[in-house]
């Protein structure tokens, strides 16, 4: 019995270890990008760009840190962009022809974001539908479900106090920021000291194990799904806040983009692994490509090769991580 | 293995949560002043060096926006020390992705920003962010709205020529009319609009004309091919379509060739693409609008360029870059030809 403990506390550790030396590698990756994009292009580091780029990851981020809990239960959920969308458009639909106050509205929107995510929960805990087609068919119900109302156009009239959250500042800290803290934070939080943490994790790790030391699976693993959902709606109203509008045509493709970034920072699509700090590393390394892409005049079409081959690399050092532990023992 | 980490309980979590929200919203209110930023800036805008123009379309990727790129690369040529920089987001519902990139061209500190506004209520904003900033802007094809007195729009009179185009429709579909599709592309963006405009105020004057489908492409070429086929298998007495831009006219003549309607259901459109000429060469189309987004490239950075060589006092007008109906009989013309292959040496203007 001992020597299995013993031998479980040195895989544990080496995996934290390796989960550490991985986000080490990515933070690596972003210092460098950071520090050779300051030397590249002279505006790089004024202050405007450095808003600019804060701003323009802040939904990705939020997004991203739902992503990761669901790829830490060996999960995926494909509709974030349609789900983010759809409460954005929602959000600002209540503020606007249902006359609801900002913040409530937003709450609102949220709610639609998690409403969505109960569905996928539900679907993948209850159903047993494999992750990927549960989310799958919500990506394109999500998708249709906002163009009915609004027939693809956009959703204006926002009172000017809905800007504030994802273009607004508090003093010199841009609020899109502030969000992105709070949300990271609350996450770290859940993800490492909380029962939810601990069971998406074990979840992820070894479903069936799980399941037999008594974590009820159907409870948690919607909840993970609820949360992600509801974290994709609250990016959804960060960038309609950054457009002043609900848009329906929002998010196509950012699924892809919070993936990529969980996976960078560390996570591991096989389940059991994944950080929120690797996550928010992986997320701003992206966002540095495409910022420097502009300032240095690259095309945008070697951003997409660069993204693309950087998701390759932390994949593949996520395997041989992978095949290095399970060799080891 | 013992864990030392703490587990926290539910009621500690909440309680953490409260404090945070409770936290949050004393900043709030105790007026830690939340605003929106506004970017420092501004000056006068007349400039003796190098000249840095960004010129950015509604997307990369269609033949329309590849001859804007000629003509304001041409533009550039002809003047001393102007660059320009050309660069766009990938879809043109992609609003989000194109505000971004115009924000990174003004933190980039470009002298002016020409481009085409994919939302007309959203993009706004950024161009009142960029006259503040002190950049000249100039919007080519599409503008914004409102449209900013200091900001000109060189493009298509769309209403006009939509007119143009639907009255010969109904002049070749004689009095006895038919039934009509009608393929838009991107509700909300000011050339949809208007193309819209233009084309509904002549049905409306010619009740012959009966529009039985509305589908838009989602300037998508295979959502056009899809939308249309399944346009063609609802109405089988479909006279004739029309498409507002190139990936419509583009999936409607390719979805007629397959049913073997090619000829018989008269497609009018917009663009000219070398598709789209290729298809009117063979009768598949009637017509299309054909606009000059070589000029509007060319225009466009000329405007932008005068402006700030000559510093405040020049005013900006706004120009009508023109249109020209393209059928099987004038396709061969020089002129037709100097603008569907628009070039430096040869152009269109």
């Amino acid at each position: 019995m001992t020597a299995t403990t013993e031998e479980q506390s040195r895989s544990t550790i080496r995996e934290r270890l390796s989960g550490v030396v991985s986000q080490l590698a990515a933070a690596g990756a972003l210092i460098v990008v950071f520090v050779f994009l300051s030397v590249a292009s002279p505006v790089f580091l004024s202050a405007d760009n450095l808003f600019n780029i804060g701003v323009q990851t802040s939904y990705t981020a939020v997004i991203a840190i739902g992503m990761t809990l669901v790829i830490i239960t060996a999960g995926i959920d494909l509709s974030v962009g349609s789900v983010a969308a759809l409460s954005g458009v929602v959000g600002v639909v209540l503020m606007t022809k249902a006359g609801i106050p900002v913040v409530p509205a937003i709450l609102g929107g949220v709610f639609v974001g998690g409403i969505c995510g109960l569905v996928n929960g539900l679907l993948v805990s209850v159903a047993g539908l494999n992750p990927f087609i549960a989310t799958l068919g919500m990506l394109s119900v999500a998708r249709g479900l906002v163009y009915i109302p609004t027939n693809a156009r956009a959703v204006f009239g926002a009172p000017d106090s809905f800007r504030l959250l994802g273009q607004g500042v508090i003093g010199s800290i841009p609020i899109p920021i502030i969000v992105v803290a709070v949300v990271a934070t609350i996450g770290y939080v859940v993800l490492s000291r909380t029962k939810l943490g601990r069971y998406a994790y074990a979840m992820g790790s070894n479903r069936e194990a799980a399941r037999l030391s008594g974590i009820p699976i159907k409870r948690y693993l919607t909840a993970v799904y609820v949360i992600s959902g509801a974290l994709a709606g609250f990016g959804g109203m960060i960038a309609s806040s950054q457009v002043d509008s609900g848009q329906p045509n929002f998010g196509m493709g950012l699924e892809l983009d919070a993936i990529a970034a969980a996976v960078i920072g560390g996570a591991s699509l096989f389940g059991g692994q994944g950080t929120v700090v690797g996550t928010l590393i992986g997320a701003f390394l992206i966002a540095l490509i495409r910022n420097g892409s502009v300032l240095l005049d690259v095309n945008i079409y070697y951003q997409q090769v660069i993204i693309g081959v950087v998701i390759w690399v932390a994949v593949l050092w996520d395997q041989y991580r992978r095949r290095r532990l399970t060799a080891a023992d | 293995m013992s864990s030392v980490r703490r587990r926290v309980s539910r009621k500690e979590f909440l309680r953490l949560g409260g404090s945070g929200l409770a936290g949050a919203a004393l900043l709030g209110t105790v007026g830690c002043k939340a605003k929106v930023r506004e970017s420092g800036g501004g000056g006068s805008t007349k400039k003796e060096g190098l000249i840095r123009l960004a010129v950015v379309p509604k997307a990369v990727g269609f033949a329309f926006w590849e001859q804007v790129r000629i003509g304001a690369q041409c533009a550039a040529s002809k003047h001393k020390a102007v660059e320009v920089q050309w660069d766009g987001v990938t879809s043109e519902t992609d609003v989000n992705g194109q505000v971004n990139l115009l924000q990174n061209f003004i933190t980039q500190g470009v002298d002016g920003l020409v481009y085409a506004a994919t939302d007309a209520k959203v993009l706004h904003q950024v161009s009142d962010q960029a006259l503040e900033q002190g950049l000249v802007v100039v919007n080519i094809d599409s503008g914004t709205n409102p449209q900013p007195k200091q900001v000109p729009v060189v493009a298509t009179n769309n209403v006009a020529a939509a007119a143009r185009i639907t009255r010969r429709m109904a002049e070749k579909l004689g009095k006895g009319g038919g039934e009509i599709a009608f393929i838009p592309f991107q509700p909300g963006t000011e050339t949809n609009d208007t193309r819209t405009e233009g084309f509904k105020d002549v049905l409306k004057k010619n009740p012959q004309l009966d529009l039985v489908a509305t589908q838009s492409s989602e300037s998508d070429y295979n959502t056009a091919l899809r939308v249309t086929n399944d346009i063609l298998t609802a109405h089988p007495k479909l006279s004739a379509i029309y498409a507002a831009n190139e990936p419509g006219v583009l999936g409607a003549a390719e979805a007629v060739r397959r049913t073997g309607d090619a000829g018989k259901i008269l497609i009018y459109g917009w663009d000219t693409a070398p598709d789209e000429i290729k298809a009117v060469k063979e009768d598949v189309v009637v017509s299309l609008v054909a606009q000059n987004p070589f000029r509007m490239g060319y225009d466009g950075v000329n405007e932008a360029v005068k402006r700030l060589r000559g510093g405040d006092s020049v005013k900006l007008k706004s120009i009508d870059t023109g249109a020209t109906l393209i059928t099987k009989d004038n396709v061969g013309d020089p002129d037709v030809q100097s603008l569907l292959h628009p070039s430096c040496d040869n152009p269109p203007i």
